[in-house]
């Protein structure tokens, strides 16, 4: 198990010496929440909120989601794990944040646990990696010696079936949906303002939770992450009716990669595969 | 009167009333337990702590179709959907979401425009509220007691279930059940060993302890005039808000709607379909402009319209404590907790 004291230790002095030397005006971490296993996202803005920032094995929310929330210019400290660091790179690629605005603290940890259903979640719904891709500062010991996981493992299960029992399966899944949006709000990636969903000219399904809108949502969100999705799993932990998103963001990503021998957010010079061309990109698509 | 049977038949009682009309009850889905219509008796399913969604969709379904048109036709040509309802049986509803009824009435049923579909259906339904098991841990998320309310409370049942060891007791609590009850003939009746249970059972439920604090609804309604205008509190307590939907969904006393109207190849139907105060457009004008467009406004607007608006509108908190909102937050925001922090501000 990683060193969860540790980390929260480093997280609260690291954030403190930033608030006072006055380099960020918010810290983007973890505080508690209404039990042990419920801790939620905090935005830390003076050193008096030192104080209340913790981290434990149930504090899987990716911060990067929040970083969009500020105004551009802000100069913000947010503490990523493997997932998250992934985020705010795809968001700099996309020009979302700038990286001068940020001071990253990265979080070397595995063991972490969904607080819904107790389970160790790594690599399963989040991206199998263990130390942030990149940061300012590391607030442990690097991780080393784990199993190296393959991301898409979790896939072979679903690769077997065939396309009717797919799309059973995804039609069974997609119809619990009860169309609350907390997947695309959980999202780090979904920034649309609005969101395509909720747009009335042209509408482009309707707002009833069934099976075409549902399908419809879905669908779109699934593929408008194409390249995008940084594999957190928020998605996933977020849905209350715990619909494995991940699933198909995962296959997605798998085929991007294998399309385009790059996944999204693991270099800072990267361009997103989807709006960038290169000669030698695959032509699998038109086949 | 009271009547029992085993758990383990719950599926032959579960038969006789689907002869009777539709079944409501908790069936068991992957990823927890929820209210569904029942086709399948053996698909009842009592081992359940609480449904994911509230019972509220028994009455008001996340999508109500009202009229069906086509396109380009003269109003006389459009049909607007009959309910045609059989008798109902709303079964397995914990004592606190049988509160939220009530509370719903109050919009539905009561002060105003009466909702024929609500009337219709709740006129139409025998509930049978289920005492929680106090034999097993409380949820931390849950805070009922706050409200009010105890996790035996028969209050607004027609029938009104407790378990025992592998059996279950059915008492009749309101005319309407007492009459279903002693039509419930291939149950046996209780002993006067099961009477006394029931009974010890309901009070044992005062003791059964969800989270607490003392809530006096003139100072908290007072208090959250006094902090409306205390952005500093609210930036900080939303600071977490994803402002999705999630919280108002699995609400039992949330029940705003939008009215809209689908349209496919000439066809179309005008149907209502549950809202969120939470979304970024639900207070979106035509104009463009949106008088709401931070989450701290969102997230203020919701816990006000619960413990403050609808106080002084109505005389009553518009929550009942059932914890859901907390439990599924994806950043677990705790209503409790703001509400909480609210007094001591």
């Amino acid at each position: 198990m990683a060193d969860f004291k540790k980390i929260e230790e480093n997280l609260k002095k690291e954030a403190k010496r930033l608030l006072e030397a006055g380099e960020v005006t918010v810290v983007l971490a973890y505080s508690k929440g209404f039990d042990e296993k419920h801790p939620m996202p905090y935005a830390a803005k003076s050193v008096a909120d030192i104080k209340n920032i913790v981290f434990n094995e149930y504090c899987n929310h990716n911060m990067a989601r929040y970083l969009v929330r500020y105004p551009q210019g802000t100069k913000i400290a947010v503490a990523v794990k493997a997932a998250d660091s992934r985020a705010v790179i795809q968001l700099i690629q996309e020009e979302k944040v700038k990286r001068e605005n940020l001071v990253l603290l990265g979080i070397p940890v595995y063991g972490m646990k969904n607080s819904k259903t107790g389970e160790v979640i790594d690599s399963k719904t989040t991206s199998g990696l263990c130390n942030p891709v990149l940061y300012d500062i590391l607030l442990g010991a690097e991780v080393h010696g784990q199993k190296i996981v393959s991301p898409y493992e979790v896939l072979a299960e679903y690769e077997a079936m065939d396309k009717d029992a797919r799309w059973e399966f995804w039609k069974n899944q997609l119809d619990k949906c009860i169309r609350c949006y907390a997947c695309r709000k959980a999202c780090p990636m979904c920034y649309c303002d609005p969101c395509f969903i909720d747009q009335s000219k042209p509408r482009w399904a309707d707002k009833a939770p069934q099976s075409p809108g549902n399908m419809m949502y879905h669908l779109t969100r699934f593929h408008h992450l194409a390249g995008r999705c940084i594999d957190c799993g928020e998605c996933s932990r977020a849905c209350p009716v715990d619909i494995p998103l991940y699933l198909f963001h995962k296959k997605v990503a798998k085929e991007c990669e294998e399309m385009f021998g790059q996944a999204a957010g693991m270099k800072l010079e990267d361009k997103p595969v989807l709006v960038d061309f290169r000669v030698e990109d695959s032509d699998k698509i038109l086949e | 009167m009271l009547k029992k049977t085993a758990i383990n038949k719950i599926s032959e009682l579960a038969a006789v009333l689907m002869e009777k009309g539709t079944l409501i009850a908790p069936v068991k889905e992957v990823s927890g337990h929820n209210f569904a219509q029942i086709l399948d008796p053996q698909k009842v399913d009592l081992d359940f702590y609480n449904t994911i969604m509230s019972p509220k969709s028994a009455f008001f379904p996340h999508k109500e179709d009202f009229i069906n048109y086509k396109v380009g036709k003269p109003i006389s040509e459009a049909e607007p959907v009959v309910l045609n309802l059989k008798p109902m049986f709303l079964f397995g509803v914990r004592p606190c979401d049988v509160k939220s009824f009530q509370i719903m009435d109050i919009h539905f049923n009561a002060a105003g425009i009466i909702d024929p579909y609500w009337r219709q259906r709740r006129e139409a339904t025998t509930i049978f509220g289920y005492a929680f098991d106090l034999s097993k841990s409380v949820d931390s998320a849950d805070f009922y007691n706050t409200l009010g309310i105890y996790a035996a409370d028969p209050d607004g049942s027609d029938i009104f279930m407790v378990k025992k060891d592998n059996e279950l007791l059915l008492k009749g609590i309101t005319l309407q059940g007492k009459k279903l009850l002693s039509e419930l003939t291939t149950i046996e009746n209780g002993k006067a060993a099961d009477k006394k249970y029931f009974e010890e059972y309901i009070k044992k439920g005062r003791d059964y302890k969800t989270r607490f604090m003392c809530l006096d609804q003139e100072t908290i309604t007072k208090k959250l005039e006094d902090i409306f205008h205390n952005t500093d509190f609210w930036t900080r307590v939303s600071s977490a808000c994803l402002s999705c939907g999630v919280c108002t969904f699995v609400c039992p006393t949330c029940y705003c709607f939008d009215i809209c109207d689908d349209t496919q190849f000439g066809r179309g139907t005008r149907r209502r379909v549950w809202d969120a105060c939470m979304f970024t457009d639900f207070t979106l004008e035509a104009s463009g402009h949106n008088p709401r467009t931070q989450v701290y406004q969102r997230l203020r607007q919701k816990i006000n319209h619960k413990y403050s608006y609808h106080v002084r509108k109505y005389g009553v908190i518009s929550c009942v404590g059932c914890g859901r909102c907390t439990r599924y937050c994806p950043v677990s925001i705790d209503i409790y907790s703001i509400i909480e922090e609210a007094i001591k501000t």
